[in-house]
């Protein structure tokens, strides 16, 4: 199956809301389209504005100047959040927890929803309601006992301890997103694999994992960036210094009353610009992987 | 195939990752680890009495670490103990601080290394905390210490409140002074409108409505914080009643009582007045400062703590005033009573660190340093201990006027954080951010702080 | 093929690992939570056992009858907003054929990328009265509408449900993107041979077959709105007053900032039991049986 003939199907499948070439259908059609993109040009705009906020000081943020561009570029906001902590070795440490938890979170979400959505065992319908309890529990009702069990079994101030419980509560998160795909896709690919006399693992590799690429590309970014931002568990499972992970930057620069805002900005801008870089260069690598995903069995 | 090797691989590679980066730190960290471990053995053992081996620590010269628990995020914070740890190298050559920022979080962080056994050897700790910290045993007693250490005989006589516990014990070294809830103004936009300064709330109605007029905000107020609605209601109500919110505090009156209805009934007055800017309730302390410093508002309610950044940015047109009271005679009256206060917090040390001893000794040694910094420095006098130093510039002088009262002051409440009773704090802190919604009844407000009294 | 799916090694390989992980690190300290909310207990040391009285006291409780109303507007605003915005551009945008795509599909997922307390931030400044960018234009408008968004008692939680609404709009976006790429092709081609125009395509062959992904956006909507935290925490500390505060809100006032950790614990349960309840009466409402290709033949059947 050539690539070609994959994007020829796709064009057909798309579809637009035409309604009719009369007049108000066109009006219609101008007003929705600018709405699109106005819709576009908001949700664009907070990242403008936390660049320019990043480069003011306090009066300039809530008083003088709360949306414009800067008066004057204060690089010193860049300094001062850059001197407060090691941000270099922050970004490290996020990284690598946001990275292995989303890996770990995907491999077993993945297999635990095909278990469930696929495979036949008493309970199951039980299980996946289980674990979907995590999604309901408010971060800061467990933070004790959490803090407890991660002390207990020696994982505390290490980067494991992050990264294990990062993992457990967004796997509640990917079985569902996980859960609802398997159920989505046909039976009859499996089907041939068992009759072509593949057993289930083979199976489970060579087709299920490459059918619910759109799901995992959309999980693994959304987990991400859940361990990315984290602050809560953080920032009572972290004491080591040469541990923490970048959310925790901010608490250099907020005091008892007078936080200094612009290099809060500045703490932000260094803590969102490279994830945001990042999805922007991997959006389109992303979107193929989904085209390609979603066609393969077409 | 490729793909099972490939997701395998990954797989591999994770469980790698997770085992390597598991292993590393605990290797660092091997000592302070096993340290933790043997407190924990110990916990049951010992209540709040330092470990007998500690004091052999304090005679050799052996390096010890000792983990901190501070505020440090502003010149208010960073300068005491940048300068504190300074001094601390001479005193205690041996002797290393390794400091936690602590986290504005309403104090999660110190109640889960409460709950797991992981408090750093010396925290700064608040007066609501430390009653909870004192029934788990979480908190040493420093009476000891603190007169070993002459620490008890340099606390100002007017500050004795500060430095023991209401069951008369030492839990926490104070460095900050009595503070006060000051009604800043600013002269210059008065005197160009030709207001006087208010002394009865009609005249603040008067002067709110001329500001209005001509587009100033007449007070602002960073009501998304509690403690400062808190504040000025307890303002309000110590006109007709001295005791302010500390009496209810302390159990000994009821929110019923005609003060604080009517301090409520004038809080609603004023907000429907249009004494604040709009946004009020969600506004934060840097936006409303920011309000006064621009000279976009008259009037400013904060701590006198403010009064450096003020004197700093509006020199000579700033200055405070007494509080407004229904007639000119309670407000001359009133003019000894104030809001505000202090409380016995501070630095505590934790019973079960491996040097609580000198722990105590290190955290009596740096609350006196930081009332010498606070002095020298950063330009109050009003700090718990009678230092010995000279400030390094004179003390503004709404500063200087404010000293200058103080003898004459007859009563103080307390702020908010110095509350004891932390459902009646919640509730206070709560219920008088919405008294600065227009449509907020006063008596609603009254049925809630009984409701809070009444747990 | 019954026997292909009942591989019992398999089963257990696939299932338990994440089985184990969960209830370790979750389930476990859910346990303690439901444990501790019997208990008259600040959190620190042991508590006294007190039965079912921090739930008595619980339902008595002004600030939770007003968290369960904000639980339900939460939720509903959020649930509205963000499934019609969602599936509205989805849809559109799944035409390759639309200008400028590539762009307001990144655009649309952007403020997911930032952390909630920019967003926050942000909005914050547009919802301020005084200087604000909402009232602002407004008066640029000539309309003379002042608002204290966030500042009255009973539209303050519509405000913050919106921000709320407006940051996770992408995600749902990209879930539905995502579930309309995994639809076959062979669907649209027989709807197309069918005359079918794109409009009723879509009504007909896509929704119906998104049905999954449906179900976990109102699953993440839904719980979502219920369990409302980190907005308020930051735009309102819960204000005005208590107008807007959540189940959550009440829990972490009363275990950090009262001490009644216990009482605190009695707030999460029932948020954890509303979640539940909840999750149930969806799978309950998308009950039926019959898979992607059953409802398929339907579809052609009708259309025929």
């Amino acid at each position: 199956m050539g690539q070609n003939k994959r994007k020829s199907k796709l064009v057909n499948k798309s579809v637009s809301l035409d309604s009719g070439n009369s007049f108000f259908g066109r009006l219609w059609k101008i007003i929705f389209r600018l709405f699109c993109w106005l819709y576009a040009v908001i949700s664009l705009y907070p990242v403008i504005w936390l660049i320019f906020y990043s480069f003011k000081n306090n009066s300039e943020i809530f008083v003088t100047n709360p949306f414009g561009f800067p008066t004057t570029l204060r690089w010193e906001n860049y300094a001062k959040a850059w001197s407060q902590y090691d941000v270099p070795t922050y970004f490290m440490n996020s990284l690598i927890v946001s990275g292995v938890t989303v890996a770990l979170t995907i491999v077993l979400a993945l297999l635990f929803s095909y278990a469930t959505a696929r495979m036949r065992w008493r309970g199951r319908n039980v299980a996946k309601i289980y674990l979907s309890l995590g999604m309901f529990i408010p971060v800061q009702a467990i933070l004790i006992p959490v803090a407890k069990l991660i002390n207990g079994i020696g994982f505390d101030s290490t980067r494991a301890g992050l990264i294990t419980i990062y993992t457990a509560i967004n796997l509640s998160f990917a079985s569902l997103v996980y859960y609802g795909f398997l159920k989505e896709l046909p039976v009859e690919l499996e089907e041939a694999a068992c009759i072509d006399g593949a057993n289930i693992f083979t199976s489970f590799f060579r087709i299920i994992v490459p059918l619910v690429k759109p799901a995992t590309a959309t999980l693994i970014i959304y987990t991400f960036l859940n361990a990315w931002n984290e602050f809560n568990l953080a920032n009572v499972l972290v004491v080591e210094e040469e541990l923490k992970t970048l959310p925790l930057g901010l608490l250099f620069l907020q005091g008892i009353f007078t936080t200094d805002w612009g290099a809060m900005g500045a703490t932000m801008v260094i803590a969102s610009l490279p994830t945001i870089i990042i999805y922007i260069i991997f959006s389109k690598h992303v979107e193929n992987a989904m085209t390609i995903g979603g066609a393969i069995k077409g | 195939m490729k793909r099972v090797t490939a997701l395998l691989l990954i797989f591999v590679l994770c469980l790698s990752m997770f085992a390597a980066c598991s292993k590393k730190p605990s290797q660092e960290t091997k000592t302070p680890d096993t340290g933790k471990q043997t407190n924990q053995d110990k916990e049951p053992a010992k209540d709040k009495e330092p470990a007998g081996d500690s004091t052999e620590d304090v005679a050799t010269d052996e390096e010890i670490t000792l983990s901190i628990y501070a505020q440090y995020a502003d010149d208010d914070t960073k300068v005491p103990y940048d300068y504190a740890v300074e001094e601390l190298k001479k005193a205690y050559p041996n002797v290393t601080l390794k400091l936690e920022v602590q986290a504005q979080d309403d104090g999660q962080k110190l109640m889960t290394y409460a709950a797991t056994g992981n408090l750093p050897d010396i925290y700064q700790v608040a007066l609501a905390q430390i009653e909870n910290f004192k029934q788990s045993g979480n908190i040493m007693v420093l009476n000891d210490i603190a007169k070993a250490t002459g620490f008890e005989d340099k606390v100002f006589d007017s500050a004795k409140n500060i430095l023991y516990n209401e069951d008369g014990n030492i839990y926490a070294f104070p460095y900050a002074g009595n503070e006060y809830v000051v009604w800043y103004y600013n002269k210059a936009i008065f005197e160009k409108y030709n207001v006087e300064v208010p002394k009865t709330f009609d005249q603040l109605l008067e002067a709110i409505q001329i500001f209005r007029d001509n587009d100033i905000i007449p007070m602002s107020i960073f009501g998304a914080e509690g403690w400062i609605t808190a504040a000025m209601y307890d303002v309000i109500a110590t006109r007709w009643d001295a005791g302010g919110i500390a009496k209810l505090d302390d159990g000994k009156g009821s929110a019923s009582e005609d003060a604080y209805l009517n301090a409520a009934k004038m809080m609603n007055t004023l907000v429907k007045a249009g004494l604040f800017q709009s946004s009020a309730s969600s506004t934060n302390y840097d936006q409303a400062a920011q309000l006064f410093l621009n000279g976009e508002s008259a009037m400013f309610i904060n701590g006198q703590w403010f009064i450096t950044d003020a004197a700093a940015t509006l020199g000579d047109d700033v200055d405070w005033m007494y509080y407004p009271s229904y007639d000119e005679a309670s407000y001359e009256a009133g003019k000894a009573v104030w809001s505000g206060g202090g409380a016995a917090a501070g630095y505590a040390v934790n019973p079960d660190s491996q040097h609580a001893e000198l722990a105590a000794e290190v955290a009596a040694f740096i609350s006196e340093k930081y009332c010498e910094a606070k002095v020298k420095y950063r330009g109050t006098p009003l700090v718990a201990l009678d230092v010995d130093v000279q400030p390094e510039m004179e003390f503004p002088a709404m500063m200087q006027k404010l000293q200058a009262d103080i003898p004459n002051q007859t009563s103080i409440t307390k702020f908010a954080w110095h509350l004891t009773n932390a459902i009646f704090k919640t509730a206070i802190e709560d219920q008088t951010k919405y008294l600065l919604v227009e449509d907020y009844s006063p008596e609603e407000f009254i049925t809630e702080i009984n409701n809070a009294l009444a747990q | 093929m019954k026997k292909f799916y009942s591989n019992k090694p398999a089963i257990i390989l696939f299932a338990v690992p994440a089985l184990f992980v969960f209830t370790v690190f979750v389930f476990y300290p859910i346990v303690q939570v439901f444990n501790k909310s019997f208990y008259d207990w600040n959190g620190l040391g042991t508590g006294t056992f007190i039965g079912f009285e921090n739930y008595t006291k619980l339902f008595k409780d002004t600030v939770f009858k007003i968290s369960n109303k904000n639980a339900l507007i939460f939720a509903g605003t959020i649930t509205i907003f963000q499934m019609t915005l969602a599936s509205t551009f989805a849809l559109v945008l799944s035409n390759q054929r639309v200008k400028g795509r590539e762009f307001l599909r990144i655009a649309y997922f952007i403020p997911v990328v930032l952390s909630v307390t920019v967003v926050c931030q942000l909005w914050l400044a547009i919802f301020n009265s005084d200087s604000g960018l909402l009232n602002t234009i407004f008066q640029r408008l000539g309309i003379n509408y002042r608002q204290n968004w966030l500042s009255n008692r009973y539209y303050a939680i519509y405000a913050i449900s919106f921000v709320n609404a407006w940051q996770w709009m992408g995600y749902q976006f990209a879930l539905l993107m995502a579930g309309i790429k995994s639809i076959p092709n062979d669907y649209y081609e027989a709807a197309k041979i069918d005359g079918a125009s794109t409009f009723l395509a879509h009504m007909k062959v896509t929704i119906p077959l998104l049905k999954e992904t449906y179900k976990i956006c109102l699953t993440i909507s839904l719980t979502g709105g219920v369990k409302a935290f980190t907005e308020m925490f930051i735009m309102t500390k819960g204000g005005p007053g208590n107008s807007t505060y959540t189940l959550t809100y009440l829990m972490y006032k009363a275990a950090f900032r009262e001490f009644r950790y216990g009482y605190g614990m009695a707030s999460a349960s029932i948020l954890v039991i509303q979640c539940l309840i909840i999750i149930l009466v969806i799978n309950w409402l998308f009950r039926d049986r019959e898979g992607r290709d059953a409802k398929w033949g339907r579809i052609k059947e009708k259309a025929n």
